[in-house]
């Protein structure tokens, strides 16, 4: 006999009778050997309740439509097995990606999303090509190879820390498109475009949590990318915003005394008026639980122990979270 | 209502590529699409794209493989365009951006696919659909081109054979709008969404087609459906032709190679019309297995598959449960391309004055009765263009007539005659009745006795597209009501595509009469053309195009 699987359904329709809030709904769906979300989602639309919306397309994890919370965690539907899933759960909960407006149920609004996007200036700016035109190698191409696969289905944004408690954040997505370019050998205007991500909301907000690379289904490593813009532009010389002082404070006050010194870091980083404005984030941060430290270098021996902490803290704030709502 | 120069509905390949093209020419141009710009099922091409970049190999090859693989039905005015500018257009992405896989000098990698006598295909792993459409967004994001996203054309507005612009609801709101313009350009994709397996994003139902045939275009060549031969056994999901490419084979239940049978030279690379049947003709003969054969990878060796087929591994994991590196992927034959579209002449006109179309759902033609794996990217890119520019030169000197007063008003009643029924039928059954109708009457093999009863079953589910009623009422992202402006362009699609099928009694490419088992070139070396006229379906005929190549048998 088939298996029958409850999905527990997050809906909101601003306009519906439930007004302004969301509301949990479930259904049954029959289990088909193989089947997807996307798949349940459909069959869902089609016996149940049409009045369900979400994003789909092509159905094989390449346009990016259906980006959604599954069990907590942002994935594509289309691209996840429902017994997997639900025996490692025991539920199947499915929502809207965080960090972005719900519009209606499981469609969310990207407009910031694209926003972030055009800010990095996502397109080639060709430096003069050389007499006899470009001669390429797989492995020019290699440094960017991982980044070009992102299929912009957002996951990574709706798990990143930095976009939770800062909207303008520049973001994972946005950030692994940047770097496509400033890798690209054949880029002409890299400086601008670092300079762009360097300032305030950029780069320098990233906390390393490590969640866009975790969630992202293409293998785009976008944490990777941002290392690499960061050590790019510090290379072009462009130092000189508040993220970039951070991280040269941070390498200066190791070297000097041997571990972090956060309250000269402050100030070196923003000067003395500044870093006083800073207070109200640094609360901002500690009541979510966490204070970032944006760490450059990965000489760190035990980074995986820091992540560790990271991770241990997130899942102890979403239990905090869960608990709440 | 927004004015613009021109209006493009569709932002896949081809129609982005046009807008580049006129925003290059200093127009005004708006893009209309339904998902979002890179959503488009452009994305999902894996392959690769053709062209003679080689010294070896020349355009005029390709034109002759194009045109054998059209099975002479191609025209070839259209074909020696396509061939001739592949090169340059092939460049030309890569100035943009586009990177492709290269060779150990350097030089852009090809990779061997069906019906081509030479490795002519370029290809960026085997997602370069996916680059490519990204690509071309980016060009559109930098000329700062306007853009509708998830805006549903609901009609184009012809009126005294001059376009006018188009209606669309913006999904967000529910709203309706009007979009005025000298000039309409449709590239809205394929239809390979009118059977039940295919290939094709949800999305491809075709809208573009029977947009145009309502408005007064004619649409040609609809018979010819394009059945890839490895599509996912579940799913139908796509396992690319450059699986075979990189030398994967076809093996049978029994695990014997089985396209020496049908095509002794090219074997797993005859032409995907040939392929596909062979497939069809080892299961019928019961060597399938549930009504699949395999694709065998397994010799390739883990690192090869990792490199040059990562995605196919990954699909083939995630969605079918096997790894193609230890074992072989059940796959069928899946409806995968559409050959038939809106008539057009070389430069993307129609017979109404002002409208055009691109792409996948426009027809040439230079893929005749079967497409070649590799040629629509570049079709999409090189008419894209072309007819980018085309309708450039019009536009600049035409005339911007005014837009009827009554079309939003009407447009909005039928909508609203939609919202409100209160009772009758389910679109979702309807949709199923006429799919599998198609799956069974049109597939693989056809026959007069069969399309006959498909078309009975299709139009007495036509009838009932006026008593659908809705459940979702809500103005906010409706996709039941999306569905059922699809399933209107589907029923329409289909019912031209029966009439052709069963009117062309002969066998040619990827039409197979099982009654007419032979290609008939005396009879039948002509481009079926369908009209809607008065709500009924008028089919006639039209020459076709043959400057170099005169029509000889197909041989694999
Ligand atoms: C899985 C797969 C793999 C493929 N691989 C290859 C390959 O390797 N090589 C190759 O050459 N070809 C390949 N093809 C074929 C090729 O990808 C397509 O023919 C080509 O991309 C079509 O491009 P297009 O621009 O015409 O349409 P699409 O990319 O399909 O775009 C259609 C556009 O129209 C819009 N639209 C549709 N209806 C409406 C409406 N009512 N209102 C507003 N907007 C609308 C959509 O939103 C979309 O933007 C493949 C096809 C598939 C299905
Ligand atoms: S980086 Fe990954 S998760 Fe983020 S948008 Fe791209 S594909 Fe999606
Ligand atoms: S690593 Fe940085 S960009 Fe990625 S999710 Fe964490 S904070 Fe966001
Ligand atoms: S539907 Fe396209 S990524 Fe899931």
């Amino acid at each position: 006999m088939r298996q029958v699987i409850k999905f527990k359904i997050k809906r909101f329709d601003p306009m519906g009778a439930e007004g302004n809030a969301p509301y949990w709904q479930a259904y049954n769906v029959k289990l088909d050997h193989g089947m997807t979300v996307l798949e349940a989602l459909l069959k869902i639309e089609k016996n149940d309740d049409p009045t369900l919306s979400f994003r789909r397309s092509c159905r094989s994890a390449i346009c990016g439509s259906c980006a959604i919370m599954i069990n907590g965690t942002s994935k594509l539907a289309c691209h996840t097995q429902i017994a997997p899933e639900f025996e490692k759960h025991g539920e199947m909960v499915i929502g809207p990606l965080d960090n972005y407006q719900v519009l209606k149920d499981m469609i969310v609004d990207f407009t910031p999303f694209w926003m972030k996007m055009e800010r990095v200036k996502p397109y080639l700016v060709p430096k003069k090509e050389p007499k006899g035109g470009w001669v390429i190698t797989n492995e020019d191409t290699k440094v960017i190879d991982a980044s070009q696969k992102c299929i912009m289905c957002g996951s990574c944004n709706g798990a990143c820390n930095s976009q939770e408690i800062d909207e303008g954040y520049i973001g994972p997505s946005a950030s692994a498109k940047a770097w496509r370019f400033v890798g690209d050998i054949r880029e002409g205007d890299k400086r601008l475009r670092l300079d762009r991500i360097s300032q305030e909301h950029g780069i320098w907000d990233c906390v390393r949590c490590v969640s866009c690379t975790e969630v992202c289904p293409k293998d785009v490593a976008p944490m990777t990318a941002i290392e690499k813009l960061r050590e790019e532009a510090l290379a072009e010389g462009l130092d000189d915003n508040p993220g970039a002082k951070h991280a040269l404070a941070l390498v200066d006050s190791v070297k000097r005394v041997g571990r972090l010194d956060e309250a000269t870091m402050t100030f070196k980083t923003l000067g003395f008026l500044r870093s006083l404005g800073m207070i109200p984030f640094g609360l901002k941060m500690q009541m979510h639980g966490k204070m970032p430290h944006p760490i450059l270098f990965p000489a760190i021996g035990k980074l995986d122990e820091v992540r560790g902490i990271y991770k241990a803290r997130e899942r102890q704030r979403k239990n905090e979270r869960k608990k709440k709502g | 209502m927004v004015i613009h120069d021109v209006i493009v509905i569709g932002a896949g390949l081809a129609g982005m590529r046009a807008a580049v093209e006129l925003a290059e020419a200093g127009l005004d141009v708006a893009i209309v699409t339904k998902v979002h710009p890179i959503r488009s099922h452009s994305v999902a091409a894996q392959g690769g794209i053709n062209a003679a970049m080689n010294k070896a190999d020349s355009w005029k090859d390709h034109m002759y493989d194009t045109a054998k693989g059209s099975d002479f039905l191609g025209d070839q005015d259209a074909i020696e365009v396509l061939c001739k500018e592949a090169p340059e257009n092939i460049k030309e992405l890569e100035r943009m951006g586009a990177i492709f896989n290269r060779d150990d000098k350097g030089n852009i990698a090809q990779r061997a696919f069906g019906g081509a006598g030479y490795a002519r295909t370029c290809y960026l792993a085997d997602r370069t659909g996916h680059s490519m459409l990204h690509i071309i967004f980016e060009q559109v994001i930098a000329r700062g081109i306007c853009r509708y996203n998830e805006w549903h054309v609901v009609e184009v507005i012809v009126e005294d054979g001059v376009a006018r612009g188009v209606i669309a609801i913006e999904l967000l709101t529910g709203k309706l709008h009007r979009l005025h313009a000298k000039a309409v350009l449709l590239a809205t994709g394929g239809y390979g969404r009118v059977f039940s397996a295919s290939t094709n994003a949800l999305s491809s139902t075709g809208d573009g087609m029977s947009l145009a045939l309502r408005a007064g275009a004619p649409l040609m060549d609809m018979e010819f459906v394009q059945f890839h031969p490895t599509t996912l056994k579940r799913t139908g999901i796509l396992m690319t032709e450059g699986a075979r490419g990189e030398g994967g084979y076809l093996i049978n239940a029994n695990g014997d190679r089985f396209m020496h049978k049908y095509a002794p030279n090219k074997l797993e690379l005859a032409s995907r019309d040939v392929v596909s049947r062979a497939e069809q003709e080892e299961i019928d003969a019961g060597f399938g297995d549930d009504g699949c054969v395999f694709l065998d990878l397994r010799h390739l060796g883990e690192k090869k598959i990792s490199e040059k087929l990562p995605q196919i591994r990954d699909l083939a994991i995630k969605f079918e449960g096997v790894d193609p590196v230890k074992d072989p992927i059940p796959v069928k034959p899946g409806a995968h391309y559409s050959m038939g579209g809106i008539m057009t002449d070389i430069d993307g006109k129609t017979p109404i004055k002002g409208l055009f179309a691109a792409g996948e759902s426009a027809c040439l033609s230079v893929h005749g009765a079967n497409r070649l794996g590799g040629n629509s990217l570049l079709e999409a890119v090189v008419f894209g263009r072309r007819v980018g520019r085309g309708v450039a030169k019009f536009a600049k000197t035409a005339k911007l007539y005014p837009f009827p007063e009554d079309a939003l008003k009407n447009a909005a009643h039928g909508i609203a005659l939609l919202m409100n029924r209160e009772v009758g039928e389910s679109a979702s059954k309807i949709v199923d009745g006429v799919r599998k109708a198609m799956q069974k009457h049109c597939g693989i093999y056809r026959d007069k006795k069969s399309l006959e009863e498909g078309l009975a079953k299709v139009r007495q589910l036509a009838a009932k597209l006026d008593e659908i009623a809705l459940v979702d009422t809500g103005d906010i992202f409706n996709t039941e009501m999306i569905n059922v402006l699809e399933l209107g362009h589907i029923v329409e699609i289909s019912e031209a595509m029966l009439l052709g099928a069963l009117n062309r009694e002969e066998s040619r490419g990827s039409h197979s009469r099982s009654d007419f088992p032979t290609r008939d070139d005396e009879n039948w070396l002509k481009h079926t053309l369908v009209y809607l006229e008065d709500g009924k379906f008028r089919v006639d005929y039209k020459g076709v195009s043959i400057t170099r190549f005169q029509p000889e048998e197909r041989k694999y």
